[in-house]
């Protein structure tokens, strides 16, 4: 019986009502435009980004900041792409600070190694209380945004750092990790998800901690979108019929991400991307066209070892980005759920079906060697 | 004053200021005995079957704040994680049983759960193994919530001597003088059971907040290296620092002790390791103790170390840390965390007063705590967090 209820209905997402055929229907408040459509296209850019500031979905601050003696993100660091004034001149609202490692580390320092990025990350924080603020859950990121902070998310994380135990993951997420990257192990592989990989998405959907699948393979990633009670994104992943790279998705990958409300964020990287403005807002049509408006996102990706277009070469220029989509005819409530609204619904949907499947579920007890053999 | 009213004074006392017991191995037992099913090992019902400790038996036993500990062995690699997992544990033990064990972070939250009837639960780490030589790892525990570290467990580790293991750095590294200053930064105190007599004294040199011993007893009263050298107890006063008596019989009596070692030597001489618990290996100790009866300490060998303690120390430096469910066999009387009161009783009977027992049950060890927080808040404002490596400071 239990185990017929665990299933009888996944939660909705937040944001649609159910059909209670008023008469007459509630009518949607129409959009007002924030931005003067007669002005120059780069200040209307500008007027649309402060009333919608910027969710971006992969930053690798934590690596890059690691190797550096000494360093002031308030005043303006030059040895890294992004700093406190250069994201408030972007219009950067939110931050995901990547705890990923790079290759090569040997498996057995992946735990102490990720403890130590989030550490620096606490630590950043904890100095720059003027530009920047912790948050774990999407109201969080709106009380940051509303007190003028950046507010920042932990993850992604590798998922070597877990050491295949769901317990590593709960403590994890006690010390503020939102998303995880499921690539790269024994339960998360060519090979797709193993039973303790799905075991995995299920406690990552009862706690709250997003998946993440830029990098994962094809059949890990099926197996995710089939499996995910919460939205799952890519945060690292352009159209591969527009460029192939091995993270960009190909467009029936798009098509279910777009049919399961997921996300994928869009990497401002000349390998990925393209050396221009213009090839990056290409990435962002077709992703649009093929996935949805309310499915596609920005990740500036900055200080990650990448090479970035021109004009988009650190945390300030996403205005520019912007002004090439108005001029592409983007409407403005797209470009409000590409830079924030989309994230803010796939942050608040998680939280809602982590409080949903955690009266269903008690913590998972499950041991790899137990269900891989 | 009869035997029946002595325990009944001590239960009352109990009920004022409960115990603040320094180290508990429930989450260890959990991991070896059901690998953390907690339905396995309800501890909302008895299960002296298996455990020394459930909460019927520790409240009966007036505790009032338990150290957890999230102690994992020294000897096998993967510390760091396996930690992880026993904070976990602690974790949902908190999550499953919110009516008797309340999340407590600072003496004030011990306060409060005392004045709510629950138990406050910290949680303790026993090894420096546990951080693996980073610097952020200890602050994420504390983040987690870990308010001490034992230094060493029962091996050295590269920056710290253990007391049952042979001198290597002689006391503290420099790095280990290191880690001591981060501890005293975040507000974890400094945990000196377990560790030799020299890196008692390095560590009393180098902190600036009081330490705490979690489960040792007096070296003078029992000659083991797991407890405490007078010149060391003298220290506490200028230091502010805990030591909480322990009541392991291996440690205190010593009888036991010395049964202990000619156990070991038996074993070994049979060609097994003395920790074999394997069934052959078994037999051979079973067919020792035949021969041998075990010496058994009881709670008047306890109260004989508290009563010199006290003499070398002071009143404001002694509190309880029981180590059950981290060691075998226990004293008669204070056979599992329903037998605290028995010990009150006996103190009682010595002519401890009622203030000297609120001292020793819990306003000491709640005190400890609030001070480590005093000077963590004081050096905070005025140092960084260290990202020091070992690399760097011993080369």
């Amino acid at each position: 019986m239990a185990d017929l209820q665990n299933d009888l209905h996944t939660p909705g997402e937040v944001g649609e009502l159910d059909d209670l055929s008023l008469d007459p229907p509630i009518p949607a408040e129409p959009y007002a435009l924030v931005a003067d459509p007669e002005a120059d296209l780069l200040d209307r850019a500008h007027a649309l980004l402060a009333a919608h500031p910027v969710a971006d979905g992969y930053s690798g601050l934590p690596w890059a900041l690691r190797h550096l003696p000494w360093y002031d993100l308030e005043l303006g660091e030059i040895a890294v792409d992004t700093d406190v004034p250069r994201m408030r001149q972007g219009h950067v609202g939110a931050l995901f600070c990547s705890l990923h490692l790079p290759e090569g580390l040997a498996a057995d320092r992946a735990v102490a190694a990720t403890l130590e990025q989030l550490d620096l990350v606490r630590t950043v924080i904890v100095n720059h209380p003027e530009g920047l603020r912790l948050a774990r859950t999407a109201g969080q990121v709106v009380d940051a945004r509303n007190c003028g902070r950046t507010a920042v998310l932990l993850g992604p994380a590798t998922a070597a750092a877990l050491d295949d135990s769901v317990s590593l993951l709960r403590v994890l997420h006690a010390l503020g990790l939102r998303i995880l990257t499921l690539a790269g192990t024994s339960w998360a592989s060519e090979a797709g998800l193993t039973r303790f990989g799905e075991e995995v998405v299920r406690e990552m959907n009862r706690l709250g901690v997003l998946a993440d699948l830029s990098g994962a393979s094809e059949r890990t990633t099926e197996r995710v979108l089939a499996a995910s009670k919460a939205p799952v994104l890519c945060t690292r992943s352009g159209a591969r019929g527009l460029r192939p790279h091995p993270a960009n998705l190909p467009d029936d990958v798009l098509a279910g991400l777009g049919k399961e409300r997921g996300l994928c964020l869009v990497p401002l990287t000349a390998e990925q991307t393209g050396p221009t403005v213009r090839d990056v807002a290409d990435h962002l049509d077709h992703v649009r066209t093929v996935a949805g408006p309310g499915c596609v996102g920005l990740s500036g990706t900055y200080d990650a070892g990448c090479a970035h277009p021109q004009e988009l070469t650190d945390a300030s220029c996403y205005p520019h980005l912007v002004a090439e989509l108005l001029r592409r005819g983007w409407s403005e409530t797209d470009l409000a759920l590409l830079t924030w609204g989309n994230v803010q619904r796939v942050l608040r949907t998680a939280d809602v079906t982590a409080r949903a499947a955690q009266e269903r579920r008690e913590p998972s007890t499950a041991r790899i060697a137990e269900l891989d053999g | 004053m009869t035997a029946v009213s002595s325990l009944e004074a001590a239960r009352e006392l109990l009920r004022e200021f409960p115990v603040v017991d320094g180290h508990n191995d429930l989450p260890w037992a959990l991991r070896e005995q059901v690998r953390y099913d907690l339905d396995a090992r309800d501890i909302a019902a008895p299960q002296g079957a298996h455990l020394h400790t459930d909460l019927p038996r520790l409240r009966e036993g007036g505790v009032g704040a338990q150290y957890w500990s999230v102690y994992v062995r020294s000897d096998l690699p993967d510390a760091v994680p396996a930690t992880l997992e026993q904070i976990d544990c602690v974790r949902q033990l908190l999550a499953r049983y919110p009516g008797d064990l309340a999340p407590a972070r600072t003496a004030a939250d011990m306060e409060a759960a005392r004045a709510e009837g629950r138990i406050a639960s910290l949680m303790g780490a026993e090894g420096g193994h546990s951080i693996a030589n980073s610097l952020a790892t200890l602050r994420a525990l504390y983040a987690l919530g870990v308010r001490y570290m034992t230094l060493t467990h029962n091996d050295n580790i590269a920056w710290a001597d253990s007391a049952t293991d042979e001198p290597n750095v002689g006391g503290l590294s420099a790095f280990g003088r290191e880690v001591v200053r981060e501890m005293n930064r975040e507000g974890m105190l400094v945990d000196l059971s377990h560790v030799a007599a020299t890196t008692m004294r390095d560590a009393l040199d180098a902190t600036a907040a009081p330490v705490i011993f979690s489960h040792s007893s007096a070296r003078a009263i029992c000659d083991h290296p797991r407890n405490i050298p007078d010149d060391v107890l003298e220290r506490l006063p200028a230091n502010g620092g805990v030591a909480m008596v322990t009541f392991v019989p291996k440690f205190v009596l010593q009888a036991a002790v010395d049964w202990t070692a000619e156990a070991d030597d038996n074993m070994r001489a049979h060609g097994f390791h003395h920790l074999d618990t394997t069934a052959e290996a078994m037999k051979v100790h079973r067919a020792f103790e035949e021969r041998n009866p075990r010496p058994v300490a009881t709670v008047a060998t306890v109260a004989d170390h508290l009563d010199h303690m006290r003499e070398v120390t002071g009143i404001d430096h002694l509190g309880i840390g029981g180590d059950y469910d981290g060691t075998a066999f226990t004293p008669e009387g204070l056979n599992d965390v329903s037998g605290y009161p028995n010990l009150i009783a006996e103190l009682l009977d010595r002519g401890w007063s009622r203030s000297d027992l609120a001292k020793l049950t819990w306003q000491n060890a709640v005190r400890v705590l609030g001070a480590a927080e005093d000077v963590a808040r004081d050096l905070q404002t005025t140092r960084a967090p260290s990202n020091a490596t070992i690399e760097s400071l011993d080369g």
